[in-house]
């Protein structure tokens, strides 16, 4: 591939645009074409071919950082009160941004079909789809402070945009999002400032020698500053309220899009100036005063309770898509606390994390999303039985539960062992029996979505259902297949990962294709998957040589306690399915971060009210009032009168 | 009971053709050598009718302790190999009984425990209670007595765990050859509409005991009923869960 790149192409010839270049220009026209021509029902597929277009110009982008570039520079930069703005792209933006455009990808195929036609306006979906990709293009490719704000502020409003699609409540979790984003955003902002007033400059290196330049206490502001800034998005406890609603009300393609990557975009930021630019030691030696914690100890804490927690909150969902999304944000915490481990192992766990969860939570939600749009409801308590009718559905949701599980033989697997690994091997025992709880709490709680939905009793009204159409099942299908031969040959996910990692610096992961040899034990996935299949054929085939005396009875042929089954006795166990779990972690909900929530709220809305009162209302004799002794007080006390 | 339902009577066993694979020796070996593995490992189901379950938790736990003889309680006839039917039952109770009896996978064994079972017992002249167990279902075993001792519970399973192990425990194939009488005398009781949701006639061609005695007169009132057959009709299924109700 390198001989390709030293064959210059005809774009380079004119020596105008490069690979970065390209692909923001094909972003940009393709978001505004889209707002032009969105309602043709070519549209969609227009933007899947695109979509594929631009995974090829990134996969030439890949090879070029593998084979050794450090970036991919642009064109395109300002010059803003003298300082220069301009945007490239490192191995990590180049990372997330396959993420990005690969979901973009099977996103935009999903709503392309019979899904998309049933759709009120996906036309502007499909627009707003691509206006999410460019903004998150322009942050991933960001290359100073000000252009990763700049960025940081586009993909807020631009998810934003796509959230309020749903409508109803939709657009209440969305409202949600934003004053979440926005603060985010400002204390984003204000850490720039900081920076900018230490330094006087806004480039990443800046950044650097600010941080040796402040005083300790300077560098705690910075700190919580980006930590919470950037964890507002990748909805970091205590910031994690919005995103299952705002994720879950989105329509289903756009839905499945902003699971797999949008939250991701605040582990890029946090990536980046935490790990890459701030390094870990120096986080390390923020020690926290009178505690054994440092700055960095404490958020692989915080990661490790946005990994529990959140997972067993997920567990007391009654909607397939609330359950998912409150895994997304457990999930985000196995990610930020492989990374935060900082080992070469636990690098690039986390980093493999953030692309096998991408693959199998778009599969899932893709999943649930077919669901919905036969049998009309996302409700677990209203669904059951549906193995029957829709198979294939029924595969794709196997294969993402196990991924989101962490079971072999899929791709979860193979990226949580890794984090476990780097975490025993790191000396953090405890933070190793948290990611166990959560993954006890994820294997609880994936089976609770499959039985619900696909096993046990089926309704009546459901009796006609068919399989979803080809334009859906297959996207989701191949989602899954990536994540099932990525689970088999980790080699090839950890190929990708490599080239964020090094962009990030420090040691590399030596693997092969089947997994990772290390002095403390290795993983093998090649021998796992094999022995795995191979039991299960080794079964198979004796229970098919000795004549598959299978016999299929029906549904309500089936033991009650002697009673007698018919349609309108409901005997699927669903409703309140953990209730032991339930009594002990229901005081969960009525937790204090709902209450701190809706605190703020109605301490800002008090506030709000009384400012609007003071401008609306007239008490003329009032202001007087206040003016004379306020002037009074201010003369008495600076002894003008005598 | 009116005349228009069938008559209850004892017909000789209607003689079937043995097919092939019954005479071959390798079918035979096999079939030996299954039945010896089955009596080594039993799972009871306890139909408890409200009579003579008190017997059961010494037969099963230390004093008399079955399980060192590879007998162990199940909790659903799916699991299960022997159904034991302890005591009286009333007509309800007996649908309850033929549609566990029928979910059970075969091979498998019926006892009836105490007279009741057998005659009737000091129930002998209610009209709610079923005098005969084994003209509904075939039952391998009796035990007589009211009521019947744990020792008596543990002979009657040592004496079925030969039976099988001889290859002598055969009700339930009796059960599929001569469907058609047993259907005749619960629909006796039950009345024409009476059915499970279980099809007898295709577990039987399955399981290769499709006989001259499967099919008559009583199965045709079923195929009549057709409609109530769940994969051919589900919008049926309120209608089938009304008529379930509306019956004793």
């Amino acid at each position: 591939m390198s001989l390709l790149l030293r064959r210059r192409f005809f774009w380079e010839e004119i020596d105008l645009m490069s690979l970065l270049d390209i692909l923001l220009l094909v972003a940009a026209l393709l978001a505004s074409g889209l707002f032009v021509l969105g309602r043709g029902s070519f549209a969609g597929w227009l933007a899947t071919v695109v979509y594929g277009l631009m995974l090829a110009v990134l996969a030439i982008a890949g090879l070029a950082l593998d084979s050794g570039v450090a970036f991919i520079p642009s064109a395109m930069s300002f010059e803003i009160l003298g300082r220069n703005l301009g945007w490239r792209l490192d191995g990590l933006g180049w990372f997330f941004a396959l993420l990005t455009v690969g979901a973009a990808f099977f996103a935009s195929w999903y709503g392309s079909g019979e899904w998309g036609r049933k759709q009120k306006r996906m036309g502007l979906q499909h627009a707003l789809l691509a206006l999410n990709v460019l903004a998150m293009l322009l942050l991933l490719s960001s290359g100073d402070l000000l252009s990763l704000f700049i960025g940081w502020e586009l993909v807020s409003w631009a998810a934003f945009a796509i959230m309020t699609q749903g409508g109803g409540p939709a657009v209440a979790a969305a409202y949600r999002y934003m004053i979440y984003a926005l603060a985010g955003a400002m204390a984003v902002f204000a850490a720039i400032m900081l920076v900018q007033n230490v330094t006087g400059g806004l480039g990443f290196a800046d950044l650097q020698t600010a941080i040796s330049a402040m005083s300790t206490a300077q560098v705690w502001v910075l700190f919580i500053l980006f930590a919470a800034g950037f964890g507002v998005k990748m909805a970091l406890m205590p910031f994690h309220l919005w995103q299952a609603p705002a994720y879950s009300e989105t329509p289903g393609a756009s839905s499945a899009f902003l699971n797999a990557v949008s939250a991701r975009m605040g582990l890029f930021a946090l990536i980046l100036v935490l790990v890459k630019l701030t390094g870990l030691e120096a986080l390390g030696s923020l020690a926290i005063p009178f505690t054994f914690m440092s700055a960095k100890s404490a958020l692989m804490w915080v990661a490790a309770i946005t990994m529990v927690v959140p997972t067993f909150i997920a567990l007391m969902q009654t909607d397939a898509r609330m359950l998912l999304t409150w895994h997304g944000i457990g999930q985000g915490g196995y990610m930020l606390l492989g990374v935060l481990v900082g080992t070469s192992l636990g690098t690039a766990g986390g980093l493999m994390h953030v692309f096998n969860y991408a693959t199998y939570q778009a599969a899932l939600f893709l999943a649930v999303t077919a669901v919905i749009h036969r049998a009309g409801t996302s409700d677990l308590d209203e669904l059951g039985g549906l193995i029957t009718r829709m198979p294939w559905t029924y595969v794709t949701l196997l294969m993402g539960i196990i991924g989101l599980a962490g079971l072999p033989p899929m791709n979860g697997f193979v990226s949580k062992w890794m984090i476990y690994k780097s975490l025993l091997d790191g000396g953090q025992p405890l933070l190793l029996i948290m990611a166990f709880a959560a993954t006890l709490g994820t294997i609880l709680s994936v089976y609770k979505l499959i039985h619900n939905i696909f096993l046990g009793q089926l309704r009546r009204e459901h009796q006609h259902l068919k399989e979803a159409p080809v334009s859906m099942v297959l996207p989701m299908l191949i989602l899954a297949g990536i994540g099932f031969v990525t689970g088999f040959m980790p080699g090839l996910a950890l190929n990708i990962t490599d080239i964020a990692q090094r962009a990030i610096g420090g040691d590399m992961l030596p693997h092969h294709l089947g997994g990772v040899t290390l002095a403390t034990g290795s993983l093998n996935m090649l021998w796992v998957v094999g022995v795995l299949i191979g039991a299960i054929g080794a079964g198979a085939l004796i229970f098919y040589l000795l004549g598959n005396r299978r016999y299929e009875v029906h549904q309500f042929d089936n033991y009650a306690g002697g009673h007698f089954l018919s349609a309108d006795i409901r005997y699927h166990f669903s409703h309140e399915f953990y209730p032991g779990l339930a009594r002990v972690i229901g005081p969960w909900y009525r937790g204090s971060i709902v209450r701190a929530e809706q605190g703020i709220g109605i301490l800002v809305n008090v506030a709000g009210d009384l400012w609007q009162a003071v401008f609306r209302v007239a008490y003329t004799p009032l202001y007087m009032l206040l003016v004379v002794v306020l002037g009074l007080v201010f003369t008495g006390s600076w002894g003008i009168v005598p | 009971m009116s005349d228009k339902l069938p008559v209850i009577e004892d017909q000789p066993e209607i003689c079937r053709s043995v097919d092939a694979g019954e005479r071959s020796v390798w079918t035979r070996v096999m079939n030996r050598f299954a039945d010896h593995c089955r009596a080594r490992s039993l799972f009871v189901l306890h139909y408890c009718t409200g009579c003579g379950a008190i017997e059961l938790p010494p037969t099963i736990t230390s004093r008399f302790d079955m399980e060192r003889v590879g007998v162990s309680p199940m909790v659903t006839p799916r699991q299960a190999d022997i159904l034991l039917i302890t005591g009286y039952l009333s007509i309800k109770t007996l649908k309850r009984v033929i549609l566990s009896y029928e979910q059970m996978q075969s091979p498998k064994y019926v006892i009836g425990f105490g007279s009741c079972t057998i005659n009737g017992g000091m129930y002998w002249n209610s009209y709610a209670t079923v005098k005969r167990l084994d003209q509904y279902i075939p039952a391998d075993l009796f035990i007589a007595g009211c009521m019947p001792r744990p020792e008596a519970v543990q002979q009657v399973l040592l004496k079925l765990m030969e039976d099988i192990d001889a290859g002598k425990a055969n009700g339930w194939q009796d059960y599929y050859n001569n469907y058609d009488r047993y259907l005749g005398n619960q629909q006796a009781l039950f009345g024409e509409s009476w059915h499970t949701p279980t099809d007898v006639i295709a577990e039987a061609k399955h399981y290769g005991y499709l006989a001259d005695g499967t099919m008559g007169r009583h199965t045709d009132l079923l195929l009549k009923r057709a409609d109530y057959a769940l994969d051919r009709v589900p919008e049926d299924y309120p209608e089938r869960g009304k008529n379930e109700r509306r019956l004793p």
